[in-house]
């Protein structure tokens, strides 16, 4: 079996303007293994994705998929490389002028020779594995956020990308309907084999799917190992993120800013 | 306590001010004067009843605090309880920073250096895009394709013939004022048979493409803003993107052709039926008959005249798209940067549409 990772990532940094979001991010992410990325809010995850599946142009860094480095999003390589890749976005990111189906025929009809009878068939296939196998006609905007979700992940799953990327897939949706999410990628990872990247911050579903995590803190990464390894941590943001607890950090610097003249009583 | 002074007790001054037992928006209102004078001496608060203090009067100590530090003075809180002060210190941070970095205190060489950097930034990635709608209209073709099937006839329906009616209508109108206001002063020197070249002058010329240009920019220029606004804020230009589809080619492509068709045949019309209502003024209104009204616009009428307006329908409609696009792609944010984009966007094509039309009557 080929041990090989996945994704590897290089000494990523990535600055908006002059201010630096991530700080020499090194990972990587072995074959079939849900990894998940994590941490609280603002602390570069999502700018992590965006930049793995080139986005974000990283100031400096590389990322390496499947062996080739991420470069230029209209040359052939990086378009090789996209072909094997599905994006789930935070809001399914469907487009909202094509139904279900067509938003699924979309990749096979750009990047495939197959006749439209054999993109229909595959395309309510992969809306049957998501439980969707009557929303072909309808529009993104006529499904709930959970069929949305599903949908977007159909249409990530279209082409049998051997990797896909999920933005906070519980993100607005109840327990339930998110727990179907979860069970849906356990199976995509033990059925099919497929590396999965996910940033989110929901606790239930960081223990219930991870292989392992990277623990993102204001940009640099403080831990990448197994989600218990990092449950046992006893102290810092990522104990205070398990406790569900604001950083004392932040507390701290929130004491230091603010002084106010006062006379006791 | 840190970041904490302890003032000495023997200085306590006589106007000193008691606050109530809660620091309301209230009494906020009832004491605005307080910040609107100028800091000339240290602002001294007993604040030995106070229990509570609401989000108005957090505002208003660390706004007091600001001006009388920056004045060289300062805000005592006499008696505070400890709970209070952490109140004020915990929730008054966000506003503290905000009234702070609110200001822009800069000079305005700086500030006009600033806007001059942005303005540079806008205008390289305007012409960023119109470099790419080119690259991607002529050599781009031969590297990739990301079409829709028949996507071009559904946009050369939406963007052309849905917009026939309006321009018809439009035109028309144009025609009758020109010819109707040119009909008066003909008549006054005998020279009624002119008005044929004279209308058909202009509206091969000027006002076909012109008005043409005017109601397409309303129409196609803001659904191209808004189209690609609302796709770039809901993440479907990204998810093009991930998905190897070239989102300028996706979506732009499509009406650029599209447009570049169908804007001089519309243009024509225009120009038709904006002579057929110079023909109208001059039966009815100059007694010049059918005949000798096109037997002189003909014989006035060059074939430079057509190449000078489909030149023209062409420019306006590449503007339109650009324009449009341009917008569309820098709109951030939610519905109402879509919906100031898409302002922005038509207020641009035309003023930009009229300017190219001055700069083709010079050549």
């Amino acid at each position: 079996m080929n041990t090989q990772p996945i994704v590897t990532i290089s000494d990523l940094t990535v600055k908006y303007g002059d201010k630096t979001v991530l700080y020499d991010v090194s990972t990587n992410v072995p074959r079939s293994e849900i990894r998940v990325i994590l941490g609280s809010s603002g602390c570069g995850k999502t700018t992590l994705l965006k930049s793995i599946i080139g986005l974000i142009k990283p100031y400096s860094g590389t990322v390496t998929l499947f062996g080739t480095v991420m470069g230029d999003p209209d040359s052939p390589e990086t378009g090789e490389l996209l072909k094997k890749i599905g994006v789930l976005f935070q809001n399914g990111a469907l487009l909202g002028s094509l139904t279900v189906a067509e938003n699924l025929a979309l990749p096979l009809q750009m990047h495939t020779g197959l006749s439209q009878d054999i993109i229909d068939e595959i395309v309510q296939l992969k809306l049957t594995q998501v439980d969707l196998p009557h929303a072909g006609e309808l529009f993104p905007g006529e499904l709930s956020g959970g069929m949305r979700k599903r949908a977007a992940l159909a249409r990530a799953l279209v082409l049998d990308p051997p990797l896909i990327f999920c933005d906070e897939p519980s993100a607005g949706l109840d327990p339930v309907t998110s727990a179907g999410l979860d069970e849906l990628l356990l199976k995509l990872r033990d059925i099919l084999g497929i590396t999965i990247v996910v940033v989110t911050h929901e606790l239930l579903s960081i223990e219930k799917i991870s292989d392992s995590i990277i623990f993102l803190h204001k940009g640099h990464v403080l831990f990448d190992g197994l989600f218990e390894d990092a449950r046992k941590l006893e102290s810092g943001p990522i104990r205070d993120f398990f406790d569900r607890k604001e950083s004392r950090e932040a507390d701290s610097e929130s004491n230091n800013t603010a002084s106010f003249t006062v006379e006791s009583k | 306590m840190s970041g904490l002074k302890q003032e000495a007790k023997s200085t306590i001054p006589a106007d000193t001010i008691v606050f109530p037992d809660m620091v309301s928006r209230q009494w906020v209102e009832n004491n605005l004067e307080l910040l609107r004078e100028r800091p000339r001496r240290n602002l001294y608060f007993d604040c030995a009843k106070t229990a509570s203090i609401d989000s108005a009067g957090v505002s208003f100590i660390h706004m007091l605090q600001s001006s009388h530090r920056k004045a060289g003075y300062d805000v005592i809180l006499r008696n505070i309880s400890g709970e209070l002060l952490s109140t004020i210190k915990k929730w008054g941070k966000a506003a503290h920073f905000e009234s702070e970095g609110g200001q822009d205190n800069r000079s305005v060489f700086l500030k006009a250096g600033d806007k001059a950097v942005e303005t540079k930034n806008y205008l390289i990635d305007a012409l960023s895009m119109l470099v790419e709608i080119l690259y991607w209209s002529g050599p781009g073709l031969l590297k990739k394709r990301d079409y829709r099937k028949g996507v071009l006839g559904e946009q050369m329906f939406h963007l052309g013939y849905q917009a026939v009616g309006i321009v018809l209508l439009l035109s028309f109108l144009i025609g009758l004022v020109i010819a109707w206001q040119s009909a008066i002063q003909l008549r006054t020197f005998g020279a009624g048979v002119l008005l044929a070249p004279m209308v058909g002058w202009g509206m091969i010329r000027e006002f076909g493409p012109l008005m043409t240009a005017i109601i397409l920019a309303a129409r196609t220029g803001s659904a191209t803003t808004a189209e690609i606004a609302t796709m770039s804020v809901g993440e479907e230009i990204d998810a093009l993107q991930t998905m190897g589809i070239n989102p300028v080619q996706f979506v732009v492509m499509p009406k650029f052709w599209a447009i570049t068709i169908t804007m001089p045949a519309l243009s024509m019309l225009a120009s038709a039926i904006g002579i057929l209502a110079g023909l109208f003024v001059a039966v009815t209104y100059l007694d010049v008959s059918a005949n000798v009204f096109f037997s002189e616009l003909f014989s006035f009428t060059r074939f430079k005249d057509f190449v000078v307006g489909f030149c023209k329908a062409v420019v306006f409609a590449w503007l339109i798209i650009w324009i449009g696009s341009y917008y569309g792609f820098t709109v951030k944010g939610g519905a109402e940067q879509v919906g100031r984009g898409t302002t922005a966007c038509v207020v641009t094509t035309i003023s930009v549409i009229i300017l190219a039309d001055a700069v083709f009557s010079f050549i």
